[in-house]
């Protein structure tokens, strides 16, 4: 998926929200938007869901997408099983299939006995759980969470945080913005800070910390985004920072073909000149 | 298209925000006729002009009916387009079963003979012709009810004045194909010919197709 040149304001006359925003979205990646209250943070991640489209500029290539909001007012006249159901299927799932996703993302929050009430009735957790849910039933291609994890108990955040990795492992892409700077610190795999109405690359921490070198053999292809040395035929070398080695170690053992990792060790600091 | 068309049907029919409406279009009926049986061609005319400031405000119902962060989820998997389209035909596919009940109770209760008492009117013709005024006034109030209201006209303070007064314009406006489908049954009533004019339908159906794309072109602009 890829932003060209995108802009977006709201009204004719509105200040500039973003201007010439490019932006390479791999799949495979799990992308963290950061900024100040207000920057426009939300608005990248309305453009990236497809929620908003652009003034300026394009978006090409956007997968099958889903959607959590901060908040999710339970001001519909559905029951959560029936609601799951119904977005379920608007994401184009089978009735069955539907239901069957719904009734296992309702167990895994924990709200499984809240099926038939309605979401009028639900605490606010409880809703954003349904929120949470409605998006994880579609499998999506592209999860785009807008502080999904606010107002979640620690179990579901736990929940949320995994699902966010098998979504990543399976190929898809996620996109977040969250208060807790060290939410997927883990998995994440790049970060982009909204300033004075542009998307600038954030270095990641590790940069200049530790780093590892994975080895891994197998037939299959790497995975995609992934900066590899090919070392024998069928071999694969990466460098990584240490704290983006679980995610890498997940990513390839998730590949189809899997592949067998065959060592970890820390990477030999680079010399001093002399 | 289908699972979202199904989806919004459910929510604006759950939600019971149709009943302002129904009771809009119950009332106009009712005043109508009131006064013991009416000939049937003219009461036909007057229900399917009760119809479209009632499929106006359907479609202002059902197009207003979610929270913004439930539609959010929606257009991301649907598309911000197909999300306000589905929410307009919904409203359609109300304001038309609306119709169809209407003019049943139309043919059940009214006289079917010409306004002068003198002429027998035939009532299967009679029916079939209500029906397709009812469907030419449904499409226009859709039509309206889709471009007075969200992403269009945004604000309440705006849209439901504007959405009211163009209903009524639509109505009574020469050359408008409801005024042009309702003034066929009236002044079938007088002659005995039951009126079958192809045009008004073509031209409403149009209409509300045109003012439909407008307004899933603008949803995701705007606001």
């Amino acid at each position: 998926m890829r932003l060209e040149a995108v802009g977006r304001r709201y009204g004719a006359r509105g200040p500039w929200v973003l201007r010439g925003v490019d932006l390479d979205v791999p799949g495979g990646q799990v992308l963290r938007v950061e900024g100040a209250n207000g920057s426009g943070k939300s608005t990248v991640l309305r453009i990236l869901a497809g929620i908003d489209r652009p003034t300026t500029g394009r978006v090409s290539g956007r997968p099958r997408t889903a959607y959590v909001p901060e908040r999710f007012p339970p001001a519909l006249p559905f029951d959560a099983h029936g609601y799951l159901v119904h977005l379920g299927r608007v994401h184009g799932l089978g009735g069955r299939t539907a239901a069957r996703r719904a009734e296992r993302w309702l167990e895994c929050f924990g709200i499984a006995g809240y099926a038939r009430t309605p979401l009028a009735q639900l605490s606010k957790g409880t809703c954003q759980k349904v929120a949470v849910a409605q998006a994880l039933v579609a499998e999506p291609e592209l999860l785009v969470l807008d502080e999904a994890w606010t107002g979640l108990d620690e179990d579901a955040r736990a929940v949320l945080d995994d699902a966010v990795r098998a979504r990543s492992a399976a190929g898809g892409t996620v996109v977040f913005v969250d208060h807790d700077p060290r939410r997927l610190a883990a998995d994440t795999t790049a970060a982009h800070r909204v300033q004075d109405a542009r998307l600038v690359p954030v270095p990641p921490d590790a940069a200049g910390g530790p780093r590892v070198v994975i080895e891994a053999t197998g037939g299959g292809v790497p995975p995609a985004g992934l900066a590899y040395e090919p070392a024998a035929p069928g071999t694969l070398q990466v460098t990584v920072p240490a704290a983006e080695s679980d995610a890498v170690l997940r990513r390839l053992l998730a590949a189809a073909p899997p592949w067998h990792i065959r060592s970890v060790r820390p990477a030999q600091p680079p010399t001093e000149p002399a | 298209m289908t699972a979202t068309l199904h989806y919004r049907t459910a929510l604006l029919l759950r939600s019971f925000r149709w009943l302002p409406p129904l009771l809009l279009h119950l009332a106009v009926m009712a005043i109508g006729l009131a006064a013991g049986p009416r000939p049937l061609l003219d009461s036909l005319g007057w229900s399917a002009a009760a119809l479209l400031p009632a499929a106006a405000w359907l479609v202002r119902v059902s197009v207003t009916a979610e929270p913004p962060a439930a539609r959010a989820c929606v257009a991301a998997a649907t598309g911000p387009g197909r999300a306000h389209t589905a929410g307009v035909l919904a409203a359609l596919l109300c304001s038309v079963v609306l119709g169809a009940v209407s003019t049943a109770v139309v043919v059940a209760v009214a006289d079917p003979h010409t306004t002068d008492h003198l002429k027998a009117v035939p009532v299967v013709p009679a029916a079939a012709a209500g029906l397709l005024a009812a469907l030419v006034t449904a499409l226009l109030g859709t039509a309206v009810g889709a471009l007075t209201n969200p992403p269009v006209l945004l604000r309440p303070g705006w849209a439901v004045p504007v959405t009211a007064l163009t209903a009524v314009l639509v109505l009574v406006a020469a050359g408008s194909p409801a005024n042009a489908a309702v003034t066929g049954l009236v002044t079938g009533s007088r002659t005995g010919v039951v009126p079958f004019p192809p045009a008004p339908l073509l031209l409403a159906a149009f209409a509300a197709c045109g003012a439909t794309w407008l307004a899933a072109t603008l949803s995701g602009r705007r606001g």
